[in-house]
């Protein structure tokens, strides 16, 4: 360790560790100064990005809204003429065409039907709600729709609710095949 | 480091959250959903399924389907899945591998770590199986910590002193009560109890009975005996407990539900939350005693318990939280989702394992109040909106209210009025030394710049000489609860006076701008206007500033409408004339200097202005 001999003329070493010191002191201090930078840099990025965060939570609640005005009236437009329709004393012409209006307000979405009836059991877009045993039947046919299922787009809406068949068992061994 | 999620591994349903820049986020499924069905399934050809599809399809294929495995999790009991045998581990594994493979695809990262949430009541076995479960899934599972732990971490009570907690855990099929002590972080459970055989579906249940019950005594038939018939009135149910958790009475409508004798018939029922409550009371108050018995085995009075936090979809309902208070005395928390609780603690205690969540640094703090100043009108204009979290820079420029104003004045306010003086002045500079110019000219750029130390510089600088003042204001973020509370609720309070106040500003002050913008025009195009509108734009102009003298609101805005109008038809009539002029060829334009400032789109007019923007505008093309 150096210490101070200030009766002693100076060593040329010692004079080198001073040196030394001297410029990692200054070094240690730009360090110092860079990391304080950095953090605060750090810190502020971190606060712009949370209050970003909650920029984005207000715009998608916004956007929501918007989302909500455009299908509730949709709804309200659907409810004046249903109540029209109630009041009249020959509904069936009407409703065909408010029906007609619905399937087009629809279509235009992209909302489309998943076919079921009759087709094979396929968990991608039906959810089984219970079987049926039939005696002469492929098993796992959709053979009732309780509720329609549709797409939008790629995606599905919600599947189709489905009853599906099931073959008659008449043993309780050996069911699981390999 | 890459992320560590937290898993909820559940009985019915799984959830999975991870922490992004200090705060706790759902991951969704592949199906766009905040849960994964805890359910397992593989097909007749073999293909495997998981989460909603083996949901989907577990009716039609009760051999090849496994619900409910976290049951036997720890056990020696094996399962048999067409013809094949799994131990509960990997049944457990393949839930876990489809949250990762969610997880990864949500997050656009790869996750190889995970804490998993296990029963309190589960034993080195079962905590063993879960590990294990976890690292036949690929995961290196970092933590097994307890369910009522994790809800306890998101509500962050590890943070706060020596103190006892109950969760009140009320699922779809199972209810847990766990009370805990916690001191310096570490959480110690003193009891277990529950009931593995009560849930949500008892209360579904019931309801659906009392609503088949009702349908049969008017009409005979039995909806229940049809699954058709039956799913819907399944669907009504969970609608309706949903619904009468923030309604007093809700309405059961199935128009269409079944046909008598070729006759269509309708579920018409009225449920009130009172009628809703007598249902489902049996259930709930056989909670009541798991609780009681929690307590007495830890040996403690409901009076010990320092905090209730609920957690399960059951405890949204106002009935369960009621009752819960009556068992422990006190009101429980409920702040954060009931359903996602145990994920978001779970990925709390991940957060902390990563280094994604260090109480030091990541807890920045928020403004509490609104930062303002002072503009035109004694308005309040805000730089920095309340809640914002700092440290933070916000700037906007303004210029000067009256023509050759060589100062401006930087009042700084906190709070949520519109109208400066009702806010607090946390402190006022002047900027001097603006070079005397029309009023709105001169730009003046003010910002705000909070540190992390929660100190407000505010500068303000003219952008023209470059001239700048600062002052330095501390303790703005630092307000006490009471008063940060008594200035919103004052904002509250007079919400709608200040609206008009400022509203009343906003009018006087668009007409004193209308006011000095007529005056310039009127100097400008002086030899354009005919006599006519000259004196029509006088006159109005006259009764504006008349009406600026007064206070009255409404003959403001009136004159202000009178004086766009004239000016409005002033205009017109220029435009017109020189829309004739222009099929004249050869006529003169008139002076060029009426123009300044206004270049037109057209080409042929003679102004030297315009043709420099043009030049510039070429140049910039050919670039």
């Amino acid at each position: 360790m150096p210490t101070k001999k200030n009766s002693e003329p100076k060593k040329p070493a010692q004079e080198n560790l001073h040196q030394k010191i001297k410029k990692l002191e200054e070094e240690l201090q730009k360090i110092q100064q860079e990391v304080t930078e950095k953090n605060d840099k750090y810190l502020r990025t971190l606060a712009d990005y949370q209050n970003y965060q909650k920029r984005m939570e207000k715009e998608r609640l916004n956007h929501e809204d918007e989302l909500r005005k455009k299908y509730l009236s949709e709804f309200l437009d659907l409810q004046d003429l249903l109540k029209k329709a109630s009041e009249d004393v020959n509904p069936q012409e009407g409703l065909k065409l408010i029906i007609n209006n619905l399937d087009k307000f629809f279509e235009k979405e992209g909302v489309k039907y998943i076919e079921c009836k009759g087709k094979p059991f396929d968990y991608l877009v039906h959810h089984a709600i219970s079987t049926v045993e039939q005696d002469d039947c492929v098993e796992g046919t959709v053979v009732d729709e309780i509720k329609k299922g549709y797409m939008v787009g790629e995606k599905i809406l919600r599947p189709s609710q489905v009853i599906v068949t099931k073959k008659k068992e008449t043993t309780h061994g050996g069911v699981q095949n390999e | 480091m890459s992320k560590i999620i937290g898993i909820d591994l559940g009985t019915t349903n799984s959830e999975a959250a991870y922490v992004e820049a200090g705060k706790p986020v759902i991951i969704k499924s592949a199906e766009g959903q905040p849960y994964f069905p805890s359910v397992v399934a593989f097909t007749k050809t073999g293909e495997m399924l998981v989460g909603e599809a083996a949901k989907r399809q577990a009716v039609t294929n009760p051999d090849g389907t496994m619900q409910r495995i976290k049951r036997k999790m720890g056990t020696n009991e094996k399962v048999k899945l067409r013809g094949k045998t799994y131990t509960p581990q990997q049944i457990s594994a393949f839930i876990l591998q489809k949250i990762k493979k969610d997880a990864e695809e949500f997050l656009g990262e790869k996750i190889t770590e995970a804490v998993i949430t296990v029963p309190a009541y589960f034993n080195d076995d079962q905590r063993q199986a879960t590990k294990d479960a976890g690292a036949i899934a690929g995961f290196n599972v970092k933590r097994i910590i307890n369910e009522p732990t994790a809800a306890a971490l998101a509500y962050g009570l590890d943070k706060e002193g020596d103190h006892k907690i109950a969760v009140y855990d009320f699922g779809g099929g199972t209810l847990d009560v766990t009370i805990m002590e916690v001191g310096g972080g570490v959480f110690e459970v003193l009891a277990t109890s529950g009931d593995t055989q009560l849930g949500g579906s008892d209360m579904d249940q019931a309801l659906v009975d009392y609503f088949a019950n009702e349908f049969k005594k008017q009409h005979g038939i039995d909806l229940r005996k049809d699954p058709k018939t039956l799913q819907r009135i399944l669907e009504a149910a969970e609608t309706a407990k949903i619904e009468l958790s923030s309604m007093l009475q809700t309405d059961i409508n199935l128009p269409y539900i079944t046909v008598v004798n070729g006759d269509p018939k309708h579920l018409e029922l009225k449920l009130t939350r009172a009628k809703l409550e007598e249902i489902i009371a049996p259930i709930v108050a056989r909670s009541e005693h798991p609780c009681r018995q929690a307590l007495q085995d830890a040996k403690l009075k409901p009076e010990d318990i320092d905090h209730v936090v609920l957690v399960g979809g059951v405890t949204r309902m106002q009935m369960v939280q009621k009752k819960v208070e009556e068992i422990f005395h006190q009101k429980p928390k409920r702040e954060v989702d009931p359903m996602e609780c145990v994920a978001i603690g779970a990925a709390i205690q991940a957060g902390v394992l990563s280094g994604d969540i260090d109480k030091d640094i990541v807890l920045l703090d928020v403004t509490p109040l609104t930062l303002s100043v002072e503009t035109l009108g004694g308005v309040a204009t805000s730089l920095i909106d309340r809640n914002t979290t700092v440290p933070t820079k916000k700037g906007k420029i303004f210029s000067t209210a009256a023509d050759n104003q060589t100062s401006v004045e930087i009042n700084v306010l906190q709070g949520e009025r519109p109208m400066a003086a009702d806010n607090k002045s946390l402190g006022r500079f002047h900027l001097d030394g603006i070079l005397p110019a029309p009023r709105g000219i001169p730009q003046i750029e003010v910002s705000f710049d909070i540190d992390v130390n929660g100190i407000l510089n505010v500068a303000a600088k003219d952008l023209g000489t470059g001239k700048e003042q600062s002052i330095r204001i501390t303790g703005s973020t630092k307000l006490s609860d009471s008063e940060i509370e008594r200035m919103k609720k004052e904002a509250k309070e007079h919400e709608e006076e200040d609206k008009k106040r400022k509203e009343k500003i906003e009018i006087r002050n668009n007409a004193d701008v209308l006011v000095h913008s007529t005056e310039k025009t009127l100097q400008d195009l002086k030899d354009k206007f005919s006599t006519e509108d000259k004196e029509a734009i006088e006159n109005a102009l006259k009764d504006l500033r008349a009406a600026l003298t007064g206070d009255n609101t409404d003959e403001i805005k009136a004159k202000s409408e009178a004086l766009t109008q004239a000016l409005q038809k002033a205009s017109t009539t220029i435009y017109q004339q020189a829309a004739q002029q222009y099929q004249q060829p050869g006529q003169p334009q008139g002076s060029d200097d009426a123009w300044k400032g206004h270049p037109s789109d057209d080409g042929s007019t003679y102004d030297a202005d315009y043709k420099v923007k043009d030049d510039k505008k070429k140049k910039s093309d050919e670039e």
